[in-house]
Order: C-alpha cells, then structure tokens, then sequence
C-alpha cells in the first residue's frame, strides 16, 4: 500500500512538471495539440493525487501504523471521523491535501474556460508550477508515505483537536489559500499571453468568491473554536498564525473589490495584478509562517526543513510576478482617469488603500520579531495595542466606506446627489448615537464611532432593500414578497453583495460589543458566596463531582442574578482525563441571551481541596453577533456565487464583442 | 496617488513603532541576564509547579526551547489566568520583568502553546 502511494505521488510529481514545461512549450510555440495535451496532463494528476490521498485515507481509517504519519497522529481508540481528520493534522498530509485541492481546482478551472484558448494556454503551465512545487516536496521532502515498524499503538490525537470545529475549520483554511491560485495563475496566464482586458477577472470571480468565502469562515469556524473550547474568553489573539489567516483574506477582499472598477470602467489594472499577486504570496507566506517556527505562536506545528524551501518558492514567486508586471507594465496602462475624488470609483479606492494597509502592518507586526533580530540581533514582538491601533484606525473608516460605497454615483457624484442618497441613512446613525450615548455607551470612543457607522451602513443597506423592492413592485405588479424574492435573484452580485456588507456590520458590532463593552471579574468564592459583574451577580450554589470512564468531571454551579431576579444557572468547571493521562481541560460555562446576543462566559480557574474555587467572569455583549454574522455572510456569499443565465449571456455578448471589435493587444 | 498614499499610511505605522518602543524584546531564558525592563519570555516549563496561580503566585522552572539538560533555568512567579494547556514539559510565553533573580510574570500574559499532537518522548527532553 505504501507503494502504490509513493507511485502515484511520483507519477502525479511527472504530470504536473509534463503540464509545465510542455504547457509553457505549447505557448510559446503556439502548438495546440501541445497544450491539449499539458491540459489533460494537469487533470490526470488530480486523478493520480486522489489515488494517493485514498491510500492515506485507507491507512487512516486502518489504523495502519506501519505508515510513519499513522502512527504520528492517530491512535487505536480515535473514532474514525477523527482519524480521517488526521489527514490533515499533520504536516505531511497537509502538503497532500494543498496538492489535492490544487489539481483538483486547477483541473476543474482550466475544463470550464477551455474555449478560451488564447488566455487558459498560460494558466495551465502557472498552476502546474505551483504544483510541480508541492509534488516535489511530497515526493523528495516530507512523504506522507514513509514507513517504519509497526508500533502496537499510535501517538493520538490532542483532546482539544477531536472536536467538530477542528474537522472542518484547517479545510477550509486550506480552500482558501489554494483557491486563491487559480485567480493568482489566471492573471499571470493573462499577462504572459497579453490578453490583459478583464476576461480574466470575469473567469475567475467566483473562485476568488469560493475562495474568500473558504477562508473567512474557516477563520470564523476556528475563532468560535477558541472561544468555546479553549476558555480564556476571548476568539481571536492576534497570534502570527492566525494573523497568516486574516492577511491573504483581507487582501482578496480588496481584490473583489477593485476587480469591480476594472470591469466597469476599465482602471486599476496593475493594482489588480498585484492584489491577486499579493493575496497569493501571503497565502504561501502563512504556510511558511506555521510550518517554519521562524516566529513563535501559541499554536505549534511540526518545525522542520520545509520552511526553507517554502522561502526559496516564495522568493521564485516573488520576483517572477514582479518581473511579468514590469514587462507587461505598456499592455496594463489605462487610458480612464479616476474623473472626482468623490465617486464610487474613488470610493472603492479608499477602501482598497485601507484594506492593503491594515493587511501590511498586520504583516509587519508579524515580520517585526525577524526584522528586528535580523538588525540589533534580539527579536522584538508587538502585542495587542499595536493590532488594536491599527484595527481602529483602518477599519472604522473602512466600516464608514461601506455604506457610501455601494450608492455613491460612479464618475462624479454632485453634493446635492449624496445629500438625497445618504440623508436617511445619516439620520438613523445620529439618531442611533445620541440613543446610545444616553444609554451610556459613550464610555467608549472607538466603540461608541463603530455602532453609530455600523448604523449607517445598516441605513443605507435597508433603504436599498426598500427601494428596490418597491419599485419591482410598482413595474411588475408583484406581490411584496415575490417582488423582494425577485430584486434579489435578478440581481444576485449587488444584493447578495450587501447581504455580506450586512454581516461585516453584525462582525464588527459583535467584536465592539464584546470587547469595548466586556466586564470583567476574577474572585475566589468558598460555596454560597456572590461576585458581582457588570449588571449580574453569581453566587456560587454547589460543586458537583462526577466520573465516567475517560474523565472525572468536576463543576461549580452558580446562579446567575439580575437584581433579585434569577437570570438562569450555569457550570463551569473541569474534566481530567484518564487517558492521556494528566491532561485537564477547562470546560467553561456559558449563559446565551439569544435576545440580546449577550454571553455571561464562567471560568473556574482554580478548584482547590476544600472546594472553594477562583472564577473569572466576562460579561460579553452582542458577542453572538460575530457567529450570526458567519451564517448571513456564507448566506450572501451564496447568493452572490449562484449562477446566473442572464449574467452568463450578458458576458458571451461582451466576450463576443471583444473578439471581433477592440482586439487586444499582442 | 496610490503610491503616495500608501507611502504615507507606511510612514505611520513606521512613526508608530518606532515611538511605541518597536514591542517588546522577545527572548528565551538563556538571554535573560541584563534584561531589567519588560520583556516577552518563550521556554519550557521544568517542574516541579507549586504556588498558586490566584494566591501568592505559581512557582516554576523555565528553559530554552530545544536544549537538553544543563541548560540556563530561571526561576518564575505568577499570578493570573492559568490554561488548561500549562504542564511541564510544555512550551510557554509570559511577558514579565527579572526582580531579584525571579522573573516576575505580568498577571494575565501567560500563552501556553497548544500542541497540535502528542509525541510519545520522555520527560524532559
């Protein structure tokens, strides 16, 4: 079995580097039947990579521990579901799955736009590129296939990561930065044939969309982890490792964005080629990140010899897409001028300059600890305040952006036009500041400019909504309801597009919330003792003691309080577990208003002999919006990716238009 | 225009850095002596752990990473939050100052790494 493994690791290594050096060939030469050929080269390989991954699989669910990787992270009493997640768990596996999902993207990719000829010709060698990368270290580097003696048992899984957010969140992660090849491989395929006009964007919108939607919840899936599972009452710690999440993400979502310009009005060509180029590089710098240990993070992974061959791929990727856009620089300069600082082409180029910026000093707080080594020889690290600033500071304005964006005139909007568009959405929001400023909210600045923006953008979303659908009402005499129905499927991008507008806003007013307004408590109680917190106090009722099998589980019961009102009961406590042996994991108690989206989060840190217990307490407001918010953005990501006949035959007639009338450039 | 911008928003987050004291050195116990302002301290904890965390402070070892026995130990107290993850053996990051040869731990700051698997290898090493 690990044979057949090895061997269709090789072959695959063979097709894609075939796909490569025949496909680039082929290009150049300009023989078809050649890159037919490196084409079908590239599919079969997905084809070989999946042979290898079910014998991974097959090994997995076997509990084969002949297999190195089995035995590594998998033991006997693992339920399969979790063992199957094994798959990914490790270094090597991963570097299986970044193949997998490539090829098999790739392959999907270059079908659906192969009678594009004149621009897939290119993409086909630039994906075989970057998995001729990943099959060489799969075959050379770290094998997922290496064998050694069986052992009667394996080393088993972390208890914390046999858990159903961890099944699903390094997948997706994982969707997301392969996903973002296919865009990154299409517009270099553009540049290097030189059909630089907007086909590209158009035929990669929804894998950047698949992509971006991937790594947005993948994130959300791992922040609703941490703050379930992991108990210190927080979701997202500005680690390096999930910094590396969060910096290809934003620069997508500045891609999205600016692509928008370049289809409508022809701009920003070059700022595209580098976004798509950055978000990649960042997607393959994250890798590097986690597997290199060059920075240290909380969360710790297999260190080992990868992390310099993934530098050396970086730097090759780096400078080649470099030295393509300077060459191709004549083909990409755009005869439209941004025509007013006040339009929607201005606006969306504001909110492009925030999102870059917030992604780079993100990656320069990141890269601090290696640059500062680098110079005086002693790595330094920036903490919270540096992240919490640069949040603040760029993604307030950019919350602000996100209403004006979608409504601001294109071109140049005249100030009597913004007031008629934005009069009622800038009512709500001062109305909603003075309300919240008398409710006391006022105590925080940054938190009290967040609300009164996400009101705004709340504003302008639903007067969208409300026109829209009052006027498909009044045309087509549609009933309310079908008319709503109607303006959202006729015009899928736009709405589904502020249906995610509208889940930034519920993110961003979660993330207020819960920090800006969060109580804290820490106190140490003996039973029938009180804390207060916020606007609650808890008394600690009892200690209950039970033992199963695997743990013995102890939790503290409180009774939760408003006034003299009884609020509900919550358990906090603790499980220790017999196998492995000594581990204790915090099993915080959690009490939901699902009215007002507020979690009363319990810790029992310290549970000493004579059962008296030291507590933390957060009261965390509005703290379930962040989880809301990934439900409605899958939803609007949804909405925007389905697809679209009228959109479809909108683009074969401009498609047919090019061809034959503006023939681009050579 | 694109590039002015972003020259300037470079320029702050420069100025930033710079003013805010460009973080906090970030060290392992070996390189600890002479440090007497704050720094982020990475290592492995060596027991034996005793104290308590929400009393008079838990009381520890602390080691280089990857560095057998003999390595340079430094003494550690703290107080605060204390995760389910902390163990000896275990690779930590506290930020604290060196007070009278115990490196006094911010209450709070403790980062226990999660390991992403176990690996069956002896204590201590």
């Amino acid at each position: 079995m690990p044979q057949l493994g090895r061997a269709a690791l090789v072959v695959s290594l063979a097709l894609v580097a075939y796909a490569l050096i025949a496909g680039a060939a082929a290009a150049v030469t300009r023989r078809r039947r050649l890159a037919v050929s490196a084409r079908n080269a590239l599919i079969a390989a997905f084809g070989s990579t999946v042979v290898a991954s079910t014998v991974l699989v097959v090994a997995l669910i076997r509990h084969d521990f002949a297999f190195t990787y089995v035995a590594s992270h998998t033991s006997r009493a693992l339920p399969t579901r979790y063992a199957v997640s094994a798959f990914w768990g490790g270094q090597e596996g991963s570097l299986l799955l970044w193949l997998l999902v490539l090829t098999g993207l790739g392959a999907v990719a270059v079908w659906l736009n192969r009678r594009s000829r004149d621009l897939v010709v290119w993409v086909v060698p630039v994906i075989a590129g970057v998995a001729t990368f990943f099959a060489w270290m799969l075959v050379v580097v770290a094998s997922p296939f290496a064998t050694q003696r069986a052992p009667f048992d394996g080393a088993g899984l972390n208890p914390s990561l046999q858990n159903p957010y961890m099944v699903a969140h390094p997948p997706l992660l994982y969707l997301g930065y392969v996903g973002l090849t296919i865009p990154f491989a299409f517009a270099m395929g553009a540049l290097l044939s030189g059909q630089t006009d907007e086909r590209w964007i158009v035929a990669t919108r929804r894998w950047t969309l698949i992509a971006w939607t991937a790594l947005g919840i993948g994130q959300l899936l791992g922040a609703h982890w941490a703050y379930q599972e992991v108990g210190w009452g927080g979701y997202y710690a500005w680690d390096p490792v999930e910094n590396a999440a969060l910096m290809p993400w934003l620069a997508a979502t500045a891609y999205l964005h600016s692509v928008m310009i370049q289809e409508k009005r022809g701009m920003l060509k070059i700022w595209n080629v580098i976004l798509v180029s950055l978000a990649f590089c960042l997607s393959l710098f994250g890798t590097f990140l986690t597997r290199s240990g060059i920075v240290s993070s909380i969360h710790s992974f297999t260190q080992s010899s990868i992390g310099g061959w993934f530098l050396g791929f970086i730097v090759v990727v780096v400078v080649l897409t470099i030295g393509l856009i300077f060459y191709r620089l004549p083909l990409l300069k755009t005869k439209t001028r941004l025509e007013s600082l006040v339009s929607r082409e201005a606006t969306f180029l504001y909110n492009n300059l925030l999102l870059v910026a917030l992604c780079l000093t993100i990656l320069w707080g990141v890269t601090w600890p290696i640059i500062t080594e680098a110079v005086s020889g002693e790595a330094r690290v920036v903490g919270r305040p540096y992240y919490d600033f640069f949040l603040r500071s760029f993604g307030l304005p950019l919350l602000l952006l996100m209403g004006i964006g979608p409504l601001i005139a294109w071109r140049k909007a005249s100030l009597r036009g913004l007031g008629k568009t934005f009069a009622w959405p800038a009512g709500i929001a001062v109305l909603t500041g003075v309300v919240l400023i008398v409710l006391g909210a006022g105590s925080s600045t940054p938190g009290l400019i967040a609300y009164t923006f996400s009101a705004f953008v709340l504003g302008t979303i639903g007067l969208e909504f409300v026109r829209g659908t009052r006027a498909r009402h009044s045309l087509s005499s549609e009933d309310w309801p079908r008319a709503f129905s109607s303006l959202i499927a006729r015009n899928r991008r736009r709405y589904g597009g502020y249906i995610v507008h509208a889940a930034i806003v519920l993110l961003a007013i979660g993330i207020a919330g819960s920090s800006a307004y969060q109580h804290v408590t820490d106190k140490k109680l003996a039973r029938g003792e009180s804390l207060n917190v916020g606007p609650y106090t808890l008394t600690y009722r009892a200690l209950e003691r039970s033992s199963n099998a695997n743990a013995t589980e102890v939790r503290a019961v409180l009774d939760i309080r408003r006034g003299t009102q009884l609020v509900g009961t919550v358990r906090s406590g603790k499980n220790s577990y017999t196998e492995p042996a000594g581990t204790v994991s915090n099993e915080v108690g959690i009490h939901t208003n699902y009215l007002t989206g507020e979690d009363i989060f319990v810790i029992a840190e310290t549970v000493y002999g004579n059962g008296t217990v030291s507590f933390r307490v957060l009261v965390k407001p509005l703290v379930n919006l962040i989880w809301l918010a990934g439900l409605i953005f899958l939803l609007g990501s949804l909405i925007t990716l389905w697809p679209d006949a009228r959109e479809q035959r909108r683009l074969a007639t401009r498609y047919a238009e090019l061809g034959s009338g503006a023939s681009p450039a050579r | 225009m694109i590039a002015l911008s972003i020259a300037a928003v470079l320029a702050i987050f420069l100025l930033y850095t710079s003013i805010a004291g460009g973080g906090t050195p970030s060290i392992r116990p070996s390189q600890l002596a002479g440090h007497s302002s704050r720094v982020s301290l990475t290592g492995v904890v060596v027991g034996p752990v005793t104290g308590d965390a929400h009393g008079s402070g838990l009381r520890f070892l602390l080691r280089d990473r990857g560095v057998a026995k003999g390595a340079s130990r430094v003494a550690i107290v703290y107080t605060g939050e204390v995760s389910e993850q902390f163990k000896v053996g275990r690779e930590i990051v506290l930020d604290g100052t060196l007070k009278n040869g115990a490196f006094v731990g911010v209450p709070g700051s403790l980062l226990t790494k999660c390991p992403s698997r176990y690996t069956a290898k002896p204590q201590g090493q």
